[in-house]
């Protein structure tokens, strides 16, 4: 399988070559391979990589999983309107 | 201000809130789908015993009853934050705040994508999805698909898209790495459907279940036929092995190739299987983002689908006035997840009205109802919850005792 085809973030559009290459030059913690390739930083906040970043990485530094969660969230854990961040709610404005 | 805020409007989430307003308790209920039901909306199944369980019908049941017992539910808000007050809880949605004394996160799981290449491509979509674009929305995703991962919930999605008028044409396996782990093993595969001896769809399956306590999957799997085994007429191949997705601009097809028991590719066994959409089964993960914005400690369970909250039986947090049931705990069944939500429900109205002795008792049945459940639940997503549920409760044990002596000492 081609990791350089393989997106693993969507948003960002970062492959699994960027993260394995990330990984083996700094060898790092998803933190902060999220960092420097921005995976799972884009409009979704991680929602869909952020478990598959934390499975290789975890693999690629033959460690297990922590208790911790590695990938903070931070609010707004969905995307808002300004207008609804603000307390203005139209119809029809869904976040 | 509420007395008790409810995000999530599936399973756990309705029985709480019936639970704990028939206590007297004034109780608002959220969820960001149009529709409540959450999960239960998209199951459709027949269990051993030749009953269906439909889980809209079931869905509709707990609504109307939660309506009757004066609960408030309001759909399509989208929960973006949560900050805590001496008073209680403020919850900053996409319509605006909401104040609760109490809080309970039901909020389920949510999907793990397993990436390969061509996966952005749309006309892919999550098992789950689909599923909800048929059973829900009553919209076809398309006319022939191809599912990547073999487990319990693509098996009876499998079915599910079929009932639909959909061809399904085989359930493969996602090639074997660092991001499919087991799921890519014909081996490990096979160990896991085995123990479904109950759900096993065929007979085949079952025949191999009742074996699989005498034999060795890793030797069964040498018998399990290249071509795959059918069940309601779809092929499952566990030996075939999905590499990439095919198509410019939409998908066409999957390009495939043969792999041996250890997920080893046979080199020359290229094919491409054509279809206009393909759902990657790749298992469900506990949703964590509310439970660690407000600060509940984690614990990593594999056996649960990853990170839960640190929890007590009572389904109780270490964040006082803050309380988790569902999927959001470990991923269980649809009926686990109710008679978790119903101790969550009752757990809340017993603290709110001081113990009482009369909802004490109705929670210790309750737990024990849990327990039941589980143990007779016929969709076991991975062996060994209750030992796995028991580290948790420990770890909550633990978490408290370690606050106590914090606190003495400060």
């Amino acid at each position: 399988m081609s990791d350089e085809k393989t997106i693993i973030c969507r948003c960002e559009e970062v492959s699994l070559k960027t993260i394995n290459d990330t990984v083996y030059q700094y060898s790092c913690s998803s933190r902060e391979v999220k960092l420097r390739t921005r995976a799972g930083m884009g409009y979704c906040g991680g929602r869909t990589c952020r478990h598959v970043i934390d499975t290789i990485v975890a693999d690629l530094n033959q460690k297990v999983i922590t208790d911790d969660i590695q990938l903070s969230y931070r609010p707004p854990v969905r995307p808002i309107t300004f207008g609804a961040l603000g307390g203005v709610y139209h119809e029809n404005e869904s976040c | 201000m509420l007395n008790l805020l409810i995000i999530g409007a599936g399973p756990a989430g309705l029985k709480a809130a019936i639970a704990a307003a028939e206590q007297g308790l004034n109780v608002k209920v959220i969820d960001e789908f149009p529709k409540v039901g959450g999960r239960l909306l998209g199951q459709l199944h027949q269990e051993p015993n030749g009953e269906w369980w439909n889980g809209m019908e079931m869905g509709e049941k707990l609504h109307q009853k939660a309506i009757r017992a004066g609960v408030d539910i309001q759909c399509e808000v989208s929960v973006v934050d949560i900050s805590q007050s001496v008073s209680g809880w403020t919850v900053y949605t996409s319509q605006g705040m909401i104040e609760a004394r109490k809080l309970l996160l039901a909020t389920g799981a949510t999907e793990t994508p397993i990436p390969i290449p061509g996966w952005t491509l749309p006309g892919v979509m999550s098992i789950g999805a689909a599923q909800v674009m048929g059973n829900v929305h009553r919209v076809k995703p398309g006319n022939t698909c191809v599912i990547i991962g073999a487990n319990v919930l693509s098996m009876a999605i499998a079915n599910e898209l079929r009932l639909c008028g959909i061809k399904v044409k085989e359930i493969v396996l996602p090639a074997v790495g660092p991001i499919s782990k087991d799921a890519g093993i014909p081996e490990k595969v096979l160990a896991s459907l085995m123990k479904l001896t109950h759900l096993a769809p065929t007979v085949i399956l079952r025949q191999a279940g009742k074996l699989g306590k005498f034999i060795n999957p890793s030797f069964a799997i040498k018998y399990f036929p290249r071509r795959g085994i059918k069940l309601f007429g779809i092929p499952i191949r566990l030996k075939t092995a999905a590499v990439e997705i095919m198509g410019e601009d939409h998908v066409t097809g999957v390009q495939t190739v043969t792999i041996s028991s250890d997920g080893k590719v046979i080199p020359g066994s290229e094919k491409v299987t054509e279809a206009d959409f393909v759902c990657i089964a790749g298992g469900l993960a506990p949703m964590s983002e509310l439970a660690s914005i407000v600060g509940c400690s984690f614990k990593y369970v594999q056996e649960l689908g990853g990170h839960v909250p640190v929890h007590n039986e009572r389904m109780q947090t270490n964040v006082p006035n803050l309380f988790v049931a569902g999927n959001i705990t470990g991923v269980e069944s649809a009926k686990v997840a109710m008679a978790q939500g119903k101790v969550a429900g009752l757990a809340i109205a017993s603290e709110w009205k001081g113990k009482r002795q009369e909802i004490e008792l109705a929670l210790t049945t309750a737990m024990e109802e849990v327990r039941k459940t589980r143990a007779e639940a016929l969709i076991q997503f991975q062996p060994g919850i209750s030992e796995a549920r028991d580290t948790v409760y420990h770890q909550f044990t633990l978490d408290e005792l370690r606050m106590k002596q914090e606190v003495s000492v400060s």
